[in-house]
C-alpha cells in the first residue's frame, strides 16, 4: 500500500507542475491552452534529443530553455495578437498547435516509443517495508516539490512575482501603475512552457516516449486545474496531489469507478462554482 | 425566392447531386471514404448547430455519436426485445431526451467553461464505455449482426459502400435542411437573440435556459443519428469513437467549414477528409498541415470557408 500511495505522489507530483503553468498562464491570459500537453510531449523530446549527448540533466535544462523560448514567441505572436478577440478564438488556436506540434515531433522522431534512462546517480531502487521502490521516482517528488517551492518563493518574494499576482488579479490596474503587463504575460507563458518542458523530461524515464504522451496528461491537467480553481496555484496543488491518489489508489480500491470520479468531479466543480473560474487568486 | 424556399431547393439539389456521385465514384475505397466523410459531417453539423444556435463550443460531442451508436448496436443486438425499425429512431429520442435534461443543467455555464464542460462529460462516457464491459464489451467494443432486413431494405445495403453512401448523404442533407430551416424560424431567431445577449432577451420576457437546452436536446439527436448510420455501416463500435479526440475532429471540421450557415460543417468535413485522404499520398504530415489550416481560418476567417465567399463578395469594412 506505501508502494501504491507513493506511486500515486509521483504522478501527482508531475501533474502538480504541468498543471502549475497551465493554471499561470490561465491567470495572466485568460486562456485554456490546449498545447501544453504538446509543450510536455514537445519537452521530453528535447530532453529526449539533448541526452544523447550531454546526459539527463543536459537534457532538464535544454528543455527548460527551448520550451521557454517557444513559450516567450508564442505568447508574442498568438496571445497578445489575439487578446481583444473571443477567448474561444485563442483556445481553438492553441488546440490547432497541438496538431501541429504533435506532427512535428513525429517528423522529426517518429511515431513509435523511445526510452530515457534515469540519471546514473538516481539509477537503482531501494527498499521501503520490503518492497524496492525506484530511487528515481522519489527524486521525481523531490525534483517536483523543489519546482513548486522556487515557483512559490519567485512569486511571493520576488519583484517580477508580485507584477504577475497583480496583473493576473487585475491587469488593467496593474498597467495603470506602470507595470508592462504584456510583457509580464510574455514572461509567464514562457515560464509555463518551460515547466512544462521540464515535466516532460522528468517524466521520460518512467513514462516512455511518444507524441501521444500529451494528450492524456493534459485532460489529467485540465481536472487539476479545473477542480483546483483556474488561476489557483494552491488548489492546483492539491487537486494534483488528490488526482494522483485518486488514479493510482482508485484503480486498485474501486477499479470500476475510479477513472470516473475525476472528470465527473470536474463536471460538478464547473456547475456549482462556475465563478471558480473567474474567482482566482495565486 | 423566399429563403425557406431557397433552402429547399438547394436541399433538393443536394439530394438529387447524390445518385450522381454514386454513379460517377466507382464502388471501392474512394466511395467507402465518402461514406464516412457523410457520417462524420452530420457529427459536424451537429458541433455546428451547437456553436450557431447556443454560441457554444463543444468538446464532447463524440458523447453523444457513440451513445447513438452503442443504442443503436444494443437495440439490434437484441431483436427479440425491439424491432430495429423501432429501435433505431429510440436510439436518437433516447440521446436527445437525454440532452435535453442533462441541457436544462449545462448551459447556464458559458464560453471556456463550457467547453470545458464537455470535455469533462465526453470523457466520462468514454470511461464508462471502457468500464461497463456487461453492456458495451468494454475496451473489446461491440460487434453487431444487423438482422436481414431493416426498414424494407436488407442488410448488405447499410453495410456496402455504395448502399450506404445514398443512405448517408440524404440523411446529411435532410439534417442539414432542417437545421437551416429551424435557423430560420421564430425559435431559430430567439436562440440567435439569446445567444447575442441573454440578459436582454430575458429581459424582454423569454426564457432562456429552455429554448438552449431544447437547441442541446436537437444537436445531441443529429449527433446520435450520425452514430446510429456509423453503427449501421460497420457494424461494430468501440469505446475509441467515444473519445475527445473524435470531439475535437468533428469541432475542427465545424470550425473548418464555419457554422454561420448550415453547409459549412459539412463543408468543413469534406476539407477535412480530402486533406486525410489525398494529402496523405504526397505528404504524411496532413495533421500538421491541418493544424496550421485551423490556426490561419480561426484568425482570419472567423466565418470560416464558408463565410469567404461573401467575404470576397463584401471586402473589409464594407460589411454594416
Amino acid at each position: 500500500m506505501t508502494i501504491q500511495i507513493l506511486n500515486g505522489l509521483v504522478y501527482g507530483s508531475l501533474l502538480l507542475v504541468l498543471a502549475a503553468g497551465l493554471a499561470l498562464i490561465y491567470g495572466l491570459r485568460r486562456v485554456v491552452n490546449f498545447a501544453h500537453g504538446a509543450f510536455y510531449m514537445l519537452g521530453a523530446y528535447v530532453g529526449y534529443a539533448a541526452a544523447q549527448a550531454g546526459g539527463f540533466w543536459a537534457g532538464l535544462a535544454a528543455s527548460a530553455v527551448v520550451l521557454a523560448l517557444f513559450g516567450a514567441v508564442l505568447d508574442r505572436l498568438v496571445f497578445r495578437a489575439l487578446q481583444e478577440r473571443d477567448p474561444l478564438v485563442t483556445v481553438i488556436v492553441t488546440f490547432g498547435l497541438l496538431l501541429v506540434i504533435e506532427d512535428a515531433v513525429q517528423w522529426i522522431w517518429g511515431a513509435e516509443g523511445r526510452s530515457m534512462d534515469a540519471p546514473s546517480l538516481l539509477a537503482g531502487s531501494v527498499a521501503l517495508g520490503g518492497d524496492a521502490f525506484p530511487v528515481y521516482r522519489l527524486a521525481v517528488i523531490a525534483m517536483a516539490a523543489a519546482l513548486t517551492a522556487a515557483l512559490l518563493a519567485w512569486l511571493h518574494r520576488s519583484r517580477a512575482g508580485l507584477f504577475v499576482r497583480a496583473a493576473s488579479l487585475d491587469p488593467a490596474i496593474t498597467a495603470v501603475q506602470g507595470v508592462n503587463t504584456d510583457a509580464v504575460a510574455m514572461l509567464v507563458t514562457a515560464l509555463g512552457a518551460a515547466l512544462a518542458g521540464m515535466s516532460g523530461v522528468i517524466a521520460a524515464p518512467f513514462l516512455s516516449l511518444s507524441p501521444a504522451m500529451g494528450g492524456q496528461i493534459l485532460v489529467d491537467c485540465f481536472v487539476v486545474v479545473v477542480v483546483g480553481g483556474l488561476g489557483s496555484l494552491g488548489g492546483a496543488a492539491l487537486a494534483a496531489l488528490l488526482l494522483g491518489q485518486v488514479q493510482v489508489l482508485g484503480a486498485v480500491l474501486v477499479p470500476d469507478i475510479a477513472a470516473l470520479i475525476p472528470f465527473l468531479t470536474m463536471a460538478a466543480v464547473l456547475l456549482w462554482r462556475p465563478t471558480g473560474l473567474a474567482g482566482k487568486r495565486l | 425566392m423566399s429563403g425557406a424556399g431557397r433552402i429547399g431547393a438547394g436541399a433538393l439539389a443536394a439530394a438529387a447531386a447524390g445518385p450522381a456521385i454514386a454513379a460517377l465514384v466507382p464502388p471501392g475505397v474512394l466511395l467507402s471514404l465518402l461514406v464516412q466523410a457523410c457520417i462524420y459531417a452530420i457529427l459536424a453539423l451537429s458541433v455546428g448547430v451547437l456553436a450557431r444556435q447556443n454560441g457554444m463550443v463543444s468538446f464532447g460531442h463524440a458523447a453523444m455519436f457513440g451513445a447513438g451508436a452503442y443504442l443503436a448496436g444494443i437495440g439490434l443486438g437484441a431483436p427479440g426485445l425491439l424491432p430495429a425499425e423501432a429501435a433505431l429512431p429510440l436510439a436518437v429520442a433516447a440521446v436527445a431526451a437525454v440532452c435535453f435534461g442533462l441541457g436544462l443543467i449545462i448551459v447556464r455555464v458559458h464560453g471556456i467553461a463550457f467547453a470545458m464542460l464537455t470535455l469533462a462529460l465526453g470523457q466520462a462516457c468514454f470511461e464508462a464505455a471502457n468500464k461497463a464491459r456487461g453492456v458495451t464489451g468494454g475496451a473489446d467494443g461491440l460487434t453487431v449482426a444487423l438482422p436481414r432486413e431493416i426498414f424494407g431494405l436488407p442488410a448488405a445495403t447499410f453495410q456496402r459502400a455504395e448502399g450506404m453512401f445514398l443512405i448517408a448523404w440524404l440523411a446529411m442533407v435532410a439534417l442539414a435542411a432542417l437545421a437551416a430551416l429551424l435557423a430560420r424560424s421564430r425559435f431559430g431567431l430567439l436562440t440567435e437573440a439569446i445567444r447575442e445577449n441573454e440578459e436582454r432577451a430575458r429581459f424582454l420576457g423569454y426564457g432562456t435556459v429552455l429554448p438552449r437546452a431544447a437547441v442541446f436536446a436537437l444537436s445531441g439527436g443529429i449527433a446520435a443519428a450520425g452514430g446510429v448510420l456509423y453503427v449501421l455501416y460497420n457494424g461494430f463500435v468501440s469505446p475509441e469513437t467515444v473519445h475527445w479526440s473524435v470531439s475535437g475532429s468533428a469541432l475542427i471540421m465545424a470550425l473548418l467549414g464555419g457554422t454561420r450557415t448550415a453547409w459549412g460543417p459539412l463543408a468543413g468535413a469534406a476539407v477535412y477528409f480530402l486533406l486525410r485522404e489525398q494529402l496523405v499520398e504526397v505528404t504524411e504530415r496532413w495533421l500538421g498541415l491541418l493544424g496550421i489550416l485551423l490556426v490561419l481560418v480561426m484568425v482570419f476567417l472567423p466565418d470560416g470557408l464558408s463565410g469567404l465567399p461573401r467575404r470576397l463578395r463584401r471586402p473589409r469594412g464594407a460589411e454594416a
